[in-house]
């Protein structure tokens, strides 16, 4: 009996561990989490092994990168001179010693792909300016900065833009960037990208596969040069991306990532792990900085607080950019540095978005009062621990010259709030559903507190994920009441308010179309003259009587102006602090270890 | 024979039934990926969404989907991720089935020699204090949420102690040697497993407890005893091999049940495992992903099933393994 | 995620089956109040039995006594137990009392477990009689649906109903209803194996009695004992579902749960280590109780495992 016994257990045991071997073994050549892979052996800091670290295969390594992990690293030539006015800090370039290194970035969220030509949003525009370039970046003044483009022109009638590309631009495959590919990348913008009125005007693009193009508008277009920026217009290889599949689901978005970035993409896992290499071939001599560029992503925001604390993280990105307690707890710390400059063209705005097809919103009193019953300095400082700035009235972000620090703001008065209630017919109050883009659950609570003052009554739904909040407030049948959400402003009205404003974009199906269904002719006609108005002082006026209008018609309310913080080692020098921010090329960061 | 084949029809049956059910009860839920992809991408126009929804087959019936589904699965085929560019499931699974595995492993581990030791101990002396307190230790462990447990773990070892770092797999800064990725290695997974396999350990050291006292009380054991061998040699050499049966036996048909904790255990942890991998797919609605994973997952219990049927049939005829059938 | 069935399977696993009931006791219903001096005996299911006194009395009725809206700002965020101008548990996010919503976290989750247990129970209990009891093709059929049920990871099935068909109690109730019936149904099935062909059963046959009532008034009650332990630690496992379901964020956010709690208090766990613990030790005592007292109430059941 014993032995048979001890037969059976064998037998069991033995079909158990065949099966955990079969699926350990198999993953062994493919994940970058296990061992061999990442072993770089006698190896310093500069890491690069050589062999693809994953399967993914770089089918261009260039002769730049050793071989073998064990022969003595091979520096990479760095050019004696680095100057040009392509740089956004020429007075901070590192040593030789210097250059070099590895930077770990703590993300919290994950990254679906890396094509900033067909979404938006701070995930794909964080990665994307690695491994893309763009036709032009921008400093912390909004002055552009020559970058694939090395000089541009807008026509005297402002009907066309000329361009002159870099000589040396080239893909991470060797092949030059042409017109042909600014070509296709803006058509692919405008097919696939949800911000129709960037490149709306933009008829064709002229120059085929030379370098000296000409992009035809169908009408002025002053939103057009900042358009170009990294996260905005990535130029894209369209001898690559070219075979009729979708671009939107393109699998060359996240795997085998041909670019003309400083960086090469080497291994790409959108909720784990996302790396870079240094693009040897750079067109731009001397960058990039940094040989290696990995992002953790997937965190949760107590890890990457203590990554930077314990050294593991050199800077945090993802949802930590946001005030809150972190920020706090890291400008204590000697060892990190905390910033907050950068970002400017953001304009990142939290507010609470009102369906004015509602019979009790629809009434601009109700939204006029529910606006002066919201403490938005409470808020900031229960919520944001009082990091994000409050004076934000009107729909173009603070920051923007065309805001007007002296329009309409709503204060906090709950007397005023019940007034215009008890004139609308509702001192009793009323009752509304809130629902959230993403998650937003403390501040929601907030609300319904603040709210439930003068008598309002939210029903907090709590959508399980993105698409369950699509479906619910701007779904078919949808009736929502009123939604918690953040817009951005993207640098230029044309290309991130309007689309909140205009009578024409109320549409159902599309997430941050005009999900109020607001609609005043005379704020359209303002805004599309502000569209076309080249001149600065003329557009400003322009957008002034527009905030007006939208201020006095409450379809949203805002609540504040998201202040962005950039938390980092002290040892990393040249973050990205341009007014992009992090969604900007990282090429001229480095480590002084 | 004749009742093995009948076992591995039933069994193929069951796949066949778990991958149906579970396709409709995915894809009758309102909404579907190309709405999440619409949200990560930042909007999407309606052109766009039907386009994208034509190209997935979403826009058929759900009866055609189904055929497909099935017909592919049955090639090997699991389809690919909309949240993530098209990849293969299989691939992304595959990647992130081994950090699960790997930690059940070491769970289980944790659990079946910590609890068995205790439980053996204890069955010596079955009226003694020791033997019910292991009892009551037992189930402490099975009644803290082992999320809970984890955030605990993680204050202690973590934030107030400093020795094992707070979440992920590896340090991705990490430039040694194989031997101290190794020790990386270990020290990521120690909290994580430990969370896990407590929860077991309160089942292990029950379930041996119990079993070692039968089989102590055994003929086979009385005669060990009779001949005058040591305890010891009585306790670990014939009654343990005998008393590990059911525990061993149990090891392959809980998969299902590790999955569950797994996911949450890789919440807290941020473990690169298929559980967190799953609950992402239910998030972001990738449904091949999703179903990959219930497919694989209840796959596997199955063939754990069927294999210990199949080899305690062919051993031992006089057993029947699937309970009292005629009476 | 613990599995009630590891706890049966004493009973239950492939191939190792000691006898459950001894026959000899079955010639009449199991003394009850021989049962229950045992079952005081046992000083760890008595504890059992008071902790969850105290714990129902905590959810159901300190929050009368201490009457106040639960959401409260109470003083600034993040507070610890005992600092200045905080309470006797700390505040949260919000500056809450930590201790308040704790208090009234319960009720959601108890009330979820309840019905759960309640459609496991119904719903195992049936099918495990009919199997046992008609044998055959019945039983067949039955297993195979049972067995379905059993192969599914648990909670990954139930986050695929809650999240894909919303967070409502029914959703809640009927996934975890969903995923843990087998271990129930399987119980009773090889009790109405063992009984259904034993003295009594076949006297009441003799007598003509119709199937179900053999079933429902001959058998059941004799299985009751076991389905009763059973239940108690099905209620544990059913909270512990709740909350790990909570935790991940497939509730009501109004309730405001226990697993829901630690859920939102996890990002700021590093600052505030009180928004996390006391929840869970809350669910920890619960499920500790009803684990003590399904112990205790097991050893007075089968006095043959009683010697252990």
């Amino acid at each position: 009996m014993g032995t048979t016994y001890w037969r059976r257990t064998l037998a069991v045991l033995l079909a158990f561990a065949l099966f955990a071997v079969a699926c350990g073994g198999s993953d062994d050549g493919e994940s970058a989490t296990t061992t061999a892979d990442d072993d770089t052996a006698a190896d310093t800091s500069s890491d690069d092994g050589g062999d693809a670290d994953t399967g993914s295969d770089d089918g261009g390594e260039t002769a730049a990168e050793p071989d073998e992990p064990n022969e003595p690293e091979e520096e990479r030539e760095f050019v004696e001179e680095v100057g040009g006015d392509f740089l956004l800090r020429p007075e901070n370039v590192p040593t030789d010693d210097q250059r070099g290194g590895v930077v770990v970035v703590g993300y919290a969220g994950a990254i679906p792909h890396t094509n900033g030509a067909v979404s938006s949003g701070y995930a794909v525009n964080t990665v994307g300016p690695q491994v893309n370039a763009s036709l032009l970046r921008y400093n912390d003044e909004y002055q552009p900065i020559p970058y694939l483009a090395d000089s541009w022109e807008i026509a005297d009638d402002g009907l066309s833009v000329s361009l002159e590309l870099n000589a040396e631009a080239r893909f991470h495959d060797g092949e030059d960037v042409t017109c042909t590919d600014v070509g296709f990348s803006i058509e692919t913008s405008q097919a696939n990208h949800p911000f129709k009125p960037m490149f709306a005007p933009v008829t064709g693009v002229d120059g085929g596969d030379t370098k000296s193009c000409t992009v035809n508008l169908s009408q002025p277009h002053p939103a057009l040069l900042i358009a170009f920026s990294p996260g905005l217009l990535p130029i894209i290889p369209e001898h690559i991306f070219n075979d009729g599949q979708d671009m939107k689901t393109h699998p060359r978005n996240s795997t085998d990532v041909i670019g003309a970035g400083p960086f090469k993409l080497v291994e790409f896992d959108g909720s784990e792990i996302v790396r870079f290499e240094a693009n040897d071939d750079f067109f731009l001599p001397g960058l990039p900085y940094l040989d290696e560029l990995i992002f953790d992503l997937g965190l949760d925001h107590p890890t990457v607080t203590l990554g930077l604390q314990t050294g593991e993280f050199d800077i945090a990105a993802g949802d930590q950019a946001h005030g809150g307690q972190n920020v706090i707890d890291s400008q204590a710390d000697p060892n990190q540095r905390v910033s907050n400059k950068g970002f400017e063209a953001i304009g990142s705005i939290p507010w609470i978005q009102l369906n004015l097809r509602d019979e009790v919103l629809g009434d601009v009193r109700v939204r006029q009062a529910l606006a002066h019953a919201l403490d938005k300095e409470t808020y900031n400082d229960i919520i944001a621990v009082g990091l994000n700035n409050i004076d934000q009235c009107g729909p173009i972000q603070r920051n923007s010259p065309y805001y007007n620090p002296d329009g309409k703001c709503y204060d906090f008065d709950l007397e005023k709030a019940q007034a215009l209630l008890d004139e609308a017919g509702y001192a009793d109050g009323f009752t509304i559903t809130m629902h959230q883009a993403s998650a937003n659950l403390p501040g929601m609570e907030l609300i319904a507190e603040m709210w439930a003052e003068i008598g309002v009554t939210v029903e907090i739904s709590l959508d399980a994920d993105f698409p369950d909040w699509i479906a619910k407030t701007v779904g078919e049948d949808s009736e929502y009441d009123a939604t918690w959400t953040t817009l951005w402003n993207w640098g230029d009205p044309v290309i991130g308010v309007n689309r909140s404003y205009n009578c024409d974009n109320r549409v159902a199906g599309v997430a941050f179309s005009n999900m109020s269904w607001y609609c005043n002719e005379e704020l359209d006609g303002l805004l599309n003259d502000a569209g076309l108005e080249f001149d600065e002082a003329k557009r400003a006026e322009l957008y002034y009587s527009a905030a007006d209008i939208i201020n006095e018609d409450v379809p949203v309310i805002y609540l504040s102006n998201q202040v962005w913080y950039q938390r980092m080692q002290v040892t990393l020098e040249n973050p990205p602090e341009s007014i992009w921010g992090f969604m900007d090329s990282w090429a001229e960061m480095w480590v002084d270890a | 024979m004749k009742q093995i084949a009948v076992r591995i029809l039933q069994a193929f049956g069951l796949v066949l039934a778990v991958i149906v059910l579970n396709f409709l009860l995915v894809h009758l839920a309102p909404g579907d990926a190309v709405d999440s992809l619409a949200g990560t991408s930042g909007e999407m126009s309606p052109e766009t969404t039907q386009r994208l929804r034509e190209q997935y087959g979403l826009d058929k019936p759900v009866t055609t989907q189904l055929a497909t589904y099935v017909g592919n699965v049955l090639q090997g085929d699991l389809g690919v991720s909309i949240a993530n560019n098209n990849r293969p499931v299989t691939e992304m699974i595959a990647e992130r089935l081994w950090p699960t595995v790997l930690l059940s492993i070491t769970a289980l581990a944790f659990a079946v020699i910590l609890g068995v030791t205790v439980g053996t101990l204890a069955a010596r002396r079955p009226e003694s204090g020791f033997s019910h307190s292991t009892t009551v230790f037992a189930l402490i462990g099975f009644s803290m949420p082992v999320f809970w447990t984890g955030y605990l773990l993680l204050t202690l070892f973590s934030k107030n102690l400093g020795w094992l770092p707070i979440s992920g797999m590896e340090n991705l800064r990490f430039d040694g040697g194989w031997l101290a990725k190794q020790w990386d290695l270990a020290k990521h997974l120690l909290l994580p497993a430990l969370s896990l396999g407590l929860i077991y350990i309160a089942a292990y050291s029950r379930l041996s407890r119990a079993s070692m006292l039968e089989v102590l009380e055994s003929d086979y054991v009385r005669t060990a005893r009779a001949k005058g061998l040591g305890e010891r040699s009585v306790l670990f050499k014939h009654a343990l091999r005998n008393g590990i049966i059911p525990i061993v036996t149990v090891l392959g048909l809980q998969f299902g049940a590790i999955l569950s904790g797994a996911i949450l255990v890789e919440t807290v942890f941020a473990w690169p495992g298929v559980g967190r991998l799953a609950f992402e797919a239910v998030v972001e609605r990738d449904t091949n992903v999703l179903l990959g994973v219930l497919f694989l997952v209840s796959l596997t219990v199955i063939v754990a099933n069927l294999i210990t049927d199949v080899i305690y049939r062919l051993i031992d005829p006089r057993i029947r393994v699937s309970g009292p059938t005629n009476g | 995620m613990a599995d009630p069935t590891v706890f049966g399977m004493e009973e239950k696993s492939e191939g190792f089956e000691p006898s459950v009931i001894d026959e000899s006791r079955l010639r009449k219903p199991p003394p009850k109040y021989q049962g229950l001096r045992m079952f005081r005996r046992n000083k760890a299911a008595v504890f059992g039995l008071i902790l969850l006194i105290v714990i129902l009395f905590i959810t159901f009725v300190l929050p009368v006594i201490f009457d106040g809206e639960r959401t409260e700002r109470v003083g600034g965020i993040h507070l610890a137990p005992g600092a200045e101008g905080s309470t006797t548990f700390g505040t949260d996010y919000l500056g809450r009392d930590v201790g308040r919503i704790v208090m009234q976290g319960g009720s959601a989750t108890l009330k979820v477990a309840a019905l759960a247990a309640l459609v496991i129970v119904g719903l195992g209990t049936t099918i495990g009689a009919l199997a046992g009891y008609y044998g055959g093709w019945v039983d067949n059929v039955l297993m195979r649906i049972t067995e379905f049920f059993q192969v599914l990871p648990g909670l990954l099935f139930a986050i695929v109903i809650v999240a894909l068909y919303g967070a409502s109690t029914t959703t809640i109730v009927l996934a975890i209803g969903l995923i843990a019936w087998p271990t129930i149904a399987r119980l009773v099935r090889a009790e109405f194996f063992r009984q259904k062909n034993l003295e009594y059963v076949k006297a009441a046959r003799a007598i003509g009695a119709s199937d179900a009532r053999i079933i429902f008034k001959t058998i059941m009650p004799n299985t009751l004992p076991v389905v009763i332990v059973q239940s108690t630690l099905v209620m544990g496992s059913a909270i512990l579902f709740e909350a790990g379901l909570a935790f991940l964020g497939l509730s009501n956010p109004k309730d405001l749960s226990w697993g829901f709690y630690i859920g939102v208090n996890r990002n700021y766990f590093l600052s505030n280590w009180w928004g996390v613990t006391f929840p869970g030790l809350m669910i920890f005592f619960t499920v500790l109780s009803l684990s003590l007292i399904g112990d205790g109430l097991q050893d007075a059941v089968n006095p043959k495992l009683r010697g252990r």
